[in-house]
Formats: structure tokens, C-alpha cells, sequence
């Protein structure tokens, strides 16, 4: 069996009282835009010449594209590097990505000047080729297309497992025929994201005298790709993890563990790389210099390095730290995203910025839409895995507990040693029980 | 059946490397002036800060006077007074400086245009009417901008600027007034006809070829010893500019509120290392391929196990 059979609608209230506050939030969100369309984006911006992206770019696009990348990353290590006990990641991770994708490309449409003008990306002849940005574009509004025919499957699960005889013959039919298809749309759900991450990054090549010299470098679409993978490493734990607590998702220690191990060597990679470019480079004369940005260069540093650490070390990969270590990995991939883009990014003189409200309220329900349509989704279509028998907790309720518990999956049995050698260890792995129900 | 698939697959992928590689194979090399590049060369030790220029600007642009301190979505071109850092040569602790477009050789702006809207004369996207190629004047069409503002953050000269409050918005900056030009007359005139040089009283400003202006500028430095400082600004900063400045010995162009850029274009350091690893256009379709392999291999080792696809319900 394989996790794709397992997973299954969570049912419940579709218009419950959280879902309710996100869509309200969204309508908030929605008013400032309406507002945007009708008198300009200096009308509910802080935006000025200097400071011309805000947050919208730096949080909207490319956090929330990072947030995204769990499809990417586990993805690779699924399809790529052939550990298929990763399949029952794969699902929620490529729902958030879609969603956190979708929200960025909405994003940018609120945040264009001249938007009606889009349609000429559909004109290659158009097309500026030296522009970074252009490559960013249409990759990730190709991507989002792959990542939302990626979803079809639990479309058609759903469907194949519908009593209605015809409408399960169409979804098995479909299933089936996708399912044969569907190597050639991983193969470009992997070539896509390495294109249009590493490109984020070198976004802000150009931008050269603008930006402090410890986030300026030529390596910055390396950096830009090795954070993405542990970023979305760690969104994925956190997701799993929000998942188990909200909905009794099956969560299976061992797997999240061998992750985080994985990512504790990407975080290692990002720092060694980092560091050694700021050395190479000449520039360590300005980790003397005390001021804002050293500040931030070291919250980021401890962002990446104290999380790694705790994914290197066996036992607390294993407990409830490796949940808060994917919170701080997340966290420090987000701020040194925003800090090579806005808060390490100097216009000159005279400019300054600090976000309006009205930017704060879209960037707020952009990120509460996505949530709610992955609520939506979940309980609709077979996206997650559940343990047996379906609890289904209110949202608020379980986020309280998965604050509040204490180290309850600490005692979950997790020490049984992992058999990860070559392409059978999914299938001769002891782990099926990790977080079954018991 | 399957067969056929593949063929097409591999058709379309061979159809795309066809398209993309013609494209890559011109390697990005470093920007020269062209020969027929026009520009202007500003005298900040000769101007008096009278801002006829920006005037004049304004006037031929059509847009409203309002004083203007700083460049703006309505203004094109200013003077502006600068506090000196330390005192020039002559004891100044003041100096004048026009800002506006820089129209440089290898420019961020173009560089990063998504479309193409921000481009250099007559080798833009499309022709937007009449374009010559070779003036190496930095021209906007509005019809292929998507307001993304990414020439705002690329450009290290801060010129670009934005309709905020707009709901059609346009990205304003200095065109070397390309609509003024006159056909009917010999050189440079032919190509831009700036307004702001044509009224300027104090001979601060002077409009003509890059290469005649470059000549004019050491003259003037020749002739008259101690009065400017070595640097032209604009012959090498940056990959070069067309717009050049004189200013007064002793006074740097930091303190003119220039930025300190190396002689590379940033726009040739980012296309190289951003197109770099695309090897051509080879890479990505080696990566996919690669990629396809591996998950087709992968899943029919993956699928010994029984796989969701034949169970059934």
C-alpha cells in the first residue's frame, strides 16, 4: 500500500468559525486591493521610488514561493533520489505549494503597475531574455500549472472511489491515464523550481551598489536554491506537524527525522557556502562593523546553524525540538529572503519605508486565503493521511494543543533503527507503525 | 501509442532548445558605446542653478512647474544644490548638479525589462516608430511595461520613476527629448533635440555625439588646469554613460550624490552569472531529460510494491 490509498478527505464543516475570521481577513485584504485597482498603488502603500517592491515582493512572492518549496524538496527526495516512503509528504506538500504559488502570482498581479499588459508573456517573441524577473515569471506561472495538475490524482481518487459506478469508472479511467503521464509532469515539477528559485535569488545581482555587501554576491541564486530546499523541508514539518494536531493526520516520526537530518546538511551547506563567499570575497572586515545589518546577519546565521545543529543530533531529531527547529529554519530562510530584498537593500538618501497597513492587511489575507483553501481542499479531497478513527479538532483547539502539549511525540517509539538502504527500504522499513494510532 | 508520445515529447523539447539557443549563443559580452551614440555633457563648474533646464523640461514634456526639488513622476530632469563634504577647491562648500537619466551604455534598466519596455533605440522589442538604431537613447514604451519596477530597483542612479497614484500607471524618466528631434537638420539634432541644453544661458550644458563630448570634456579640463577634476564621470563608471559630468577640483561625485560603481556594467555581471549555468539553453533540457529518467526509473522500481494505481477500490 502506498500512501496515496491511505489518504482521505477529513470531511466536517466547510464554513466553521475559523474558516470564517481567514475569509474575513481575506475580505479585508480585498477591500485594500479593490481600492488599489481604483485609485493607485500609492494609495494603500507606503511604496515610493526608492522602495519600489515594499513587502509585496519580498513577502508575498518570494516567502511565500519559499514556503512553497516543500514540493520541491521532498519531492526530489521522492522522485529523484528514490526514497518512496516520502509519498505520504508528497500530497499536502504540493496542496501548500499550490496554494503558497498561487498567492504569489496573485500577488504580483496586485502589486503590477500595468497588468491588463500581462498577456504579452504569452509572446515569447516579446520576451526580454536578459531580464532575470522574466524567467521568474513565466517558470513560475508554468510551475503553478504543474503544480495544480499535480492535484489532479486526488481529484480523481476522489472520484474513483465514488459510489456513483460511471463517475468511479471516469476517475479510475483518468487515474490511470494520468498516472502514466505523470513522470514527464514531476520531471518538470523538479527542472522548474531549480530554474525559478535560483533566479529569485539573482533577482538582486543587478541591484549591486544597492544592496549590503554581505547579501550582495554572485552566488546569491546558489543561496537562493539551497534555502529553498530547507525551507521547504521545514515548512513541511511544520505543516505535518499542524496536521497531526488539527486533524490526527498520520505522522510518522522516522520519516520526519531522516527530513530534518537532510536538512540539517542543507542549513549546514548554506552557512559553510555563505561564509566561505564572505571570506573569499574579502568582506570579513564587515562583520566588525556593528550596526543594523551585522544584527541581522547573525539572527540569521543562529536562524540557520542552531537548527541545524538540532537536526544533526539524533535524539533531538527525533522529538518535539525538530518541530521547533523547522519553525526557526523557516523563519531564518524568510528573513534573510526579506533582508537581501528590502531590509539590507539601501535606495540612497532620502528614501525611507516602513509598510502601510493597507500592505500589511493584503500580504495578512493573502496568507490567510491560502490557508483556508488548504482547509478547504483537505476536507474535500484526499490530500492527507489520517490515523484511524477520524478525529476532526477545531483549528483553534488543536493549534492551542500543539502549543501547549508537552513532549507527547518525544514518547512516541522513534528509536527503532531505519533500514535506508536502496530503493526497497520503503518497502522492508519497520516504520509503518511510527505514528499509527496506539 | 506510447511510442508516439514520446517522439512528441521529445519533438517539443527539441523545438524548444531550437527556439531558445539561437538566442542564448549570442554570449553576453561587455557593452561598447556605438558609434552614433548621442548624450550630453554637464558642466556643474560652469552652471548657476538659474534651473532653466528643468523648465525647459518640463515645458517640452507637458508637464506642470511646480518647483521641483527632486525627480519625480512629473519631472524629467532637475538642479539640485549639494553640501559638500569638504570644501572644493576654490572653498565652495556648495555645488550645482543636474540630474536625470544617465542613458548608459549597458544599462540596468534594459537589462532587466521584462518585455523589453525600457530599451535602447531601435533595439527594443518591437519599434515603437521611427526608431534609429545606434543613438544608444534609453526610450520607454508603455505599451510592453507591466509596472513590475524592477528598472527601479536595478537602476544604481535611482532615476526611474513611478505613477503611484495612478490607477493606468506610466514609468517616467528623461527620453533626451527624441520627440523634439529634426529630421531635417545635419548630426545629432537629427536623432534628440534635449530643451533642457538648448536653453541653458550659462554653457553648462551641451547636447552632441558621446565621442565628441568625451573630447570636449578633456579639452576643457586641458585648457584650463586646476579648475575640474580628472574624473569625467559617465567615460568608464558603470560600463559608461552617456550623460557625462565635469565637476570642480576637489569635489567628488560622491558628494554630487553619485554612487561609487566599478567599471563593469552590473547588468553584464548579472546576465553572465545569471545565464551562466544555463549553459545555451543545454542545461535546463539535460536537467529535465535527467530528471524524466530518474522518476520513470524510480517509480517502476517503486512500483514492485503494489501502487495505488491498480488497486482497487
Amino acid at each position: 500500500m502506498t500512501a496515496q490509498a491511505r489518504a482521505r478527505a477529513i470531511g466536517g464543516p466547510l464554513l466553521d468559525r475559523p474558516m470564517l475570521w481567514l475569509l474575513a481577513l481575506f475580505a479585508v485584504a480585498e477591500a485594500v486591493i479593490v481600492f488599489r485597482f481604483i485609485d493607485g498603488i500609492g494609495a494603500v502603500s507606503n511604496m515610493n521610488d526608492g522602495y519600489a517592491w515594499g513587502i509585496w515582493e519580498p513577502v508575498n512572492v518570494v516567502v511565500f514561493t519559499g514556503i512553497g518549496a516543500g514540493a520541491y524538496s521532498v519531492g526530489l527526495l521522492c522522485y529523484l533520489l528514490n526514497r518512496g516512503h516520502y509519498h505520504p509528504l508528497v500530497r499536502p506538500a504540493v496542496l501548500l505549494a499550490a496554494i503558497a504559488y498561487s498567492l504569489g502570482g496573485a500577488s504580483i498581479v496586485v502589486a503590477l503597475g500595468r497588468p491588463w499588459n500581462m498577456y504579452l508573456l504569452a509572446a515569447p517573441p516579446l520576451w526580454n531574455l536578459s531580464s532575470v524577473l522574466l524567467e521568474v515569471a513565466v517558470c513560475v506561472i508554468a510551475y503553478v500549472c504543474v503544480l495544480w495538475i499535480e492535484m489532479l490524482p486526488a481529484v480523481l481518487d476522489d472520484a474513483a472511489r465514488s459510489p456513483e459506478r460511471a463517475r468511479a469508472a471516469w476517475g479510475q479511467r483518468w487515474g490511470r491515464r494520468l498516472a502514466r503521464a505523470m513522470p514527464w509532469i514531476i520531471a518538470l515539477a523538479m527542472l522548474l523550481p531549480t530554474m525559478h528559485q535560483s533566479s529569485l535569488g539573482g533577482l538582486m545581482i543587478v541591484a549591486g551598489p544597492k544592496l549590503h555587501p554581505l547579501w550582495h554576491t554572485s552566488l546569491l541564486p546558489l543561496l537562493a536554491l539551497v534555502s529553498c530546499l530547507s525551507m521547504g523541508l521545514g515548512a513541511v514539518v511544520v505543516l505535518t506537524a499542524l496536521m497531526k494536531h488539527t486533524w490526527s493526520a498520520r505522522l510518522d516520526g522516522l520519516l520526519l527525522a531522516d527530513m530534518s537530518r537532510v536538512n540539517g546538511l542543507l542549513l549546514v551547506l548554506f552557512a559553510v557556502v555563505r561564509l566561505a563567499d564572505i571570506a573569499w570575497s574579502g568582506k570579513l572586515g564587515l562583520l566588525l562593523v556593528p550596526d543594523f545589518h551585522l544584527a541581522f546577519f547573525v539572527l540569521e546565521l543562529a536562524l540557520f546553524l542552531i537548527p541545524a545543529f538540532l537536526f544533526l543530533s539524533r535524539r533531538v531529531r527525533q522529538n518535539r525540538a525538530r518541530i521547533a527547529g523547522a519553525l526557526a529554519v523557516v523563519a531564518g530562510c524568510s528573513l534573510w529572503r526579506i533582508d537581501a530584498f528590502l531590509t539590507c537593500y539601501d535606495a540612497g538618501e532620502g528614501w525611507s519605508y516602513w509598510p502601510s497597513a493597507g500592505e500589511l492587511a493584503v500580504t495578512v489575507g493573502m496568507a490567510a486565503l491560502g490557508v483556508a483553501v488548504f482547509i478547504l481542499v483537505s476536507r474535500l479531497l484526499p490530500v492527507v493521511e489520517l490515523q484511524e478513527p477520524v478525529v476532526s479538532t477545531s483549528v483553534p483547539a488543536a493549534v492551542a494543543a500543539f502549543v501547549l502539549s508537552g513532549p507527547a511525540e518525544a514518547a512516541q517509539g522513534q528509536e527503532a533503527p531505519r533500514v535506508t538502504a536502496g530503493p526497497g527500504a520503503a518497502a522492508t522499513r519497520p516504520a509503518e507503525g511510527a505514528g499509527a494510532p496506539g | 501509442m506510447r511510442v508516439s508520445r514520446r517522439l512528441l515529447l521529445k519533438g517539443a523539447v527539441a523545438a524548444g532548445a531550437a527556439a531558445v539557443l539561437p538566442e542564448r549563443a549570442r554570449a553576453r559580452e561587455r557593452v561598447e558605446p556605438e558609434a552614433g551614440a548621442v548624450g550630453m555633457l554637464y558642466d556643474s563648474t560652469r552652471c548657476v542653478g538659474c534651473g532653466g533646464c528643468a523648465a525647459a523640461c518640463k515645458e517640452s514634456n507637458g508637464q506642470p512647474w511646480d518647483d521641483p526639488r527632486e525627480l519625480s513622476s512629473t519631472t524629467r530632469s532637475v538642479v539640485k544644490t549639494r553640501r559638500l563634504g569638504r570644501p572644493a577647491a576654490d572653498g565652495a562648500v556648495t555645488a550645482l548638479v543636474k540630474r536625470q537619466c544617465m542613458h548608459c551604455v549597458d544599462p540596468s534598466c534594459v537589462s532587466v525589462c521584462v518585455l523589453g519596455a525600457l530599451h535602447k533605440e531601435g533595439r527594443g522589442k518591437r519599434d515603437m516608430g521611427g526608431e534609429r538604431r545606434g543613438t544608444g537613447i534609453v526610450l520607454y514604451d508603455k505599451d510592453l511595461c507591466l509596472g513590475c519596477r524592477y528598472c527601479q530597483i536595478a537602476c544604481a542612479f535611482a532615476i526611474p520613476r513611478f505613477e503611484w497614484r495612478e490607477a493606468f500607471p506610466l514609468i517616467s524618466k528623461c527620453e533626451l527629448c527624441r520627440h523634439r528631434a529634426d529630421p531635417a537638420q545635419e548630426g545629432p539634432r537629427a536623432v534628440a533635440n534635449p530643451a533642457c541644453a538648448q536653453v541653458c544661458p550659462a554653457g553648462a550644458l551641451q547636447y552632441g555625439w558621446r565621442a565628441d563630448l568625451l573630447v570636449e570634456a578633456r579639452r576643457r579640463q586641458a585648457a584650463e588646469p586646476g579648475r575640474y577634476q580628472e574624473r569625467i564621470f559617465g567615460e568608464k563608471e558603470g560600463g559608461g554613460t552617456q550623460v557625462l559630468y565635469l565637476a570642480a577640483a576637489g569635489v567628488s561625485f560622491a558628494d554630487l550624490g553619485f554612487p561609487e560603481l566599478p567599471e563593469g556594467s552590473y547588468a553584464h555581471a548579472s546576465e553572465t552569472v545569471s545565464h551562466a549555468p544555463y549553459l545555451n539553453g543545454l542545461a535546463p533540457i539535460g536537467l529535465y531529460a535527467a530528471a524524466a529518467y530518474l522518476v520513470r526509473r524510480n517509480r517502476k522500481e517503486q512500483e514492485g510494491e503494489p501502487s495505488h494505481e491498480e488497486e482497487k477500490p
